[in-house]
């Protein structure tokens, strides 16, 4: 199966070669093999000696083709690239429902200083679309792609809560 | 006066943790309040007694005096600790605590009001012969007196309004023709405003340092300071890194400028622990800015390098105790940093980054203090301070202490949650920083937030392998797990492991 890393255009190949039942596995990545000792596993954490290094990897909530990983106190992102992944993609994006990628929510709560765009208003990635003043400090929720403003959802002076959709666009 | 039995602390996060185990120490009850967002937080859980302020908003909770008096009272507390934050420095706290006959930790209502004005204080401190920013002594309201102060200080020089903060309200300018055109800008932008045009004049320095001196101060007058701590290391003015001793500080002007510090205390008649402000420039000169009349964040590096308790001191202090050293007494032994640990996201411009924490493993070891209020399944509010904790490494020199700071960096694991624990773990190799090279415009002149996201990646490749490995791990375990249910359906439940 290919993987990619956020951020880095390589790939990664990997495979499970071999599971003896016993907890040993063994991996082959880019073209080497490594045997993967597993410690302890439940359905989303797993604890395993690779090569000779001991890891600790957590399986965040992830899409069906893009993983969230925590491990060893960092989260990285991990596309998974397969046929039918590709398929899954392509399908959503002509139905235009790609991720609910129309919804700008909020990754904090706090009470919305300013609005900073109206109705209809033509955005780009990274536009401010309101201010939040959170743990004394004012924070931009800025939109994650190109668009137009369909509604907005939230006042000045209003709070949000976590997650909570600021606003809609096209 | 008699002594604490009972003492409440207004305050939540680590700086109550801090002051609930002072009290264990001296066999005092602690009381710790609570607002509605924390009645899960170490605080309520460590304290002997806890009781409900009110909703999380701190204007409804940690800043009610009249709540906050009142369970005082009813609890029977002899005395109140503020921590720092919330009514730390509100001289309508302190003097309502009086009032009631309670004991406040720290200075009194009117050594607060004298600290907390800028323009009266820097006049006292003139008085007092403390070197002060060179600048105008007041409020400049004539073009031509504001153009002969500003030559005196010599340019570049720095017009502020009195009713600024923040950073609003400050124009910098480089010679007297720009002074010219600025006053007159400032001067309306100022009357619009506020009504009034309040400008003053204070000289720009450049490839400054943030240093400051510890002060305690006893009821019968004994003003010790307890050396220095270095905060350059800074991000629009909030301090990450503190260190004490300071890499520029030596025995001779520490001496000096801790005297001109105690002078300072004694100018305000200051009661309880404080820290005197300076900045010091290039040259080595100190230029005092203002005393925080608190407990500051950063005390606990003062606390391993001199081997004295600040909060139980403060204890005695309020208790009318006399100070039980002599300033030639206390000595500097080794070199203590401290790494503030904020849930904020370093990557996306130090968002706030709130919520439930799984799981986090607190470093130890070695020369390793952690003063947290993290544990395994606590919650991060967005209500309040993002500091979540602090990191404290200890080392017979700056070198060993800072090894060991990156060794507990990466020992520090917070899950749920974005920390600024990836800026300190590139700080701390910066090779400017380990020589001591530093200012309190490190971070932005030394790019580091971009050498942070090089960083970043470089673990990301480390980690790709592995993190690959637990996505088909998962794939194996989902793949078995639904065929073993399919095999044994009568038989018992394999969830938890597949071997």
């Amino acid at each position: 199966m290919e993987f990619q890393i956020e951020g880095n255009n390589n790939k990664i190949n990997a495979e499970l070669i071999y599971n003896r039942g016993s907890g040993d596995l063994l991996f082959v990545i880019d073209d080497q093999k490594y045997n993967l000792k597993l410690l302890k596993s439940t359905s989303n954490e797993f604890e395993f000696i690779l090569g000779n290094t001991y890891h600790y990897v957590k399986i965040l909530p992830s899409t069906e083709t893009k993983y969230k990983i925590f491990i060893d106190g960092i989260i990285i992102e991990i596309k998974k690239h397969s046929k039918i992944t590709e398929i899954i993609e392509k399908t959503l994006k002509s139905k235009g429902i790609a991720n609910q990628a129309n919804n700008i929510t909020s990754q904090i709560p706090g009470r919305v200083v300013k609005v900073s765009v109206s109705n209809g208003d033509k955005i780009k990635e990274g536009d401010p679309i309101v201010v939040l003043e959170s743990m004394k400090m004012q924070i931009a929720i800025k939109s994650h792609k190109d668009g137009t403003i369909r509604t907005i959802k939230v006042k000045e002076g209003s709070t949000v809560s976590r997650n909570e959709i600021v606003a809609i666009i096209d | 006066m008699p002594k604490i039995s009972s003492l409440l602390i207004a305050n939540r996060g680590e700086i109550a943790l801090r002051v609930i185990r002072a009290c264990k120490e001296l066999g005092i009850r602690s009381i710790s309040v609570y607002s509605d967002d924390d009645n899960r937080s170490i605080h309520v859980k460590r304290a002997d007694e806890t009781y409900r302020l009110g909703p999380p908003q701190a204007a409804e909770s940690y800043l009610r005096i009249d709540k906050i008096i009142e369970i005082a009272k009813s609890s029977g507390a002899d005395a109140i600790h503020p921590g720092y934050g919330f009514l730390s420095e509100n001289e309508v706290f302190s003097d309502e605590c009086k009032k009631n006959g309670i004991i406040f930790i720290g200075p009194t209502a009117r050594t607060m009001e004298l600290a907390g004005d800028k323009m009266k204080c820097k006049e006292i401190m003139k008085k007092a012969d403390v070197p002060t920013a060179p600048g105008s002594d007041g409020v400049v309201d004539d073009i031509e007196l504001a153009v002969e102060i500003a030559k005196e200080a010599v340019y570049p020089v720095m017009l502020k309004s009195a009713f600024g903060g923040g950073g609003r309200g400050i124009r910098l300018v480089n010679n007297e023709k720009e002074l010219r055109q600025e006053f007159e800008l400032a001067s309306n932008e100022s009357q619009a405003a506020f009504g009034k045009s309040a400008l003053f004049i204070e000289k720009y320095l450049t490839n400054i340092r943030h240093i400051e001196f510890q002060l305690i101060r006893d009821s019968s007058g004994n003003g010790r300071h307890l050396f220095e701590r270095e905060c350059s290391i800074q991000r629009r003015h909030q301090k990450l890194i503190e260190m004490s001793p300071s890499p520029v500080v030596n025995k001779e002007r520490r001496e000096k400028v801790g005297e001109i510090a105690v002078r300072a205390s004694t100018a305000l008649d200051y009661l309880n622990a404080g820290t005197a402000e300076f900045l010091a420039d290039a040259e080595g000169n100190f230029y005092f800015i203002e005393i925080n009349a608190r407990l500051q964040v950063e005390h606990p590096i003062t606390e391993i390098v001199t081997g004295k308790d600040l909060v139980k001191l403060q204890i005695h202090v309020a208790q009318g105790e006399e100070l039980p050293f002599k300033q030639q007494d206390i000595e500097l032994k080794g070199s203590a940093i401290e790494c503030r640990i904020n849930s904020e996201d370093p990557f996306y411009d130090f968002a706030p980054s709130v919520g439930y924490v799984p799981n986090c493993n607190i470093p130890s070891g070695p020369g390793v203090r952690v003063d947290t209020y993290l544990y395994p399944g606590c919650n991060v509010s967005g209500y309040y301070d993002s500091l979540i904790a602090k990191l404290i490494t200890y080392g017979g020199d700056f070198n060993e202490a800072r090894i060991r700071m990156k060794n507990a960096l990466s020992e520090f694991t917070i899950e749920g949650i974005n920390t600024t624990i990836p800026i300190h773990k590139t700080m701390i190799e910066e090779s400017n920083f380990i020589n001591g090279n530093i200012s309190t415009d490190y971070i932005e002149k030394n790019n580091i937030i971009e050498k942070m996201k090089h960083k970043r990646d470089q673990e990301y490749k480390d980690k790709a392998y592995a993190a690959i490995s637990g996505i088909l791990l998962q794939s194996e375990f989902v793949k078995k797990s639904y065929l073993a249910h399919r095999i044994n359906k009568s038989k018992e439940s394999t969830d938890g492991g597949f071997y």
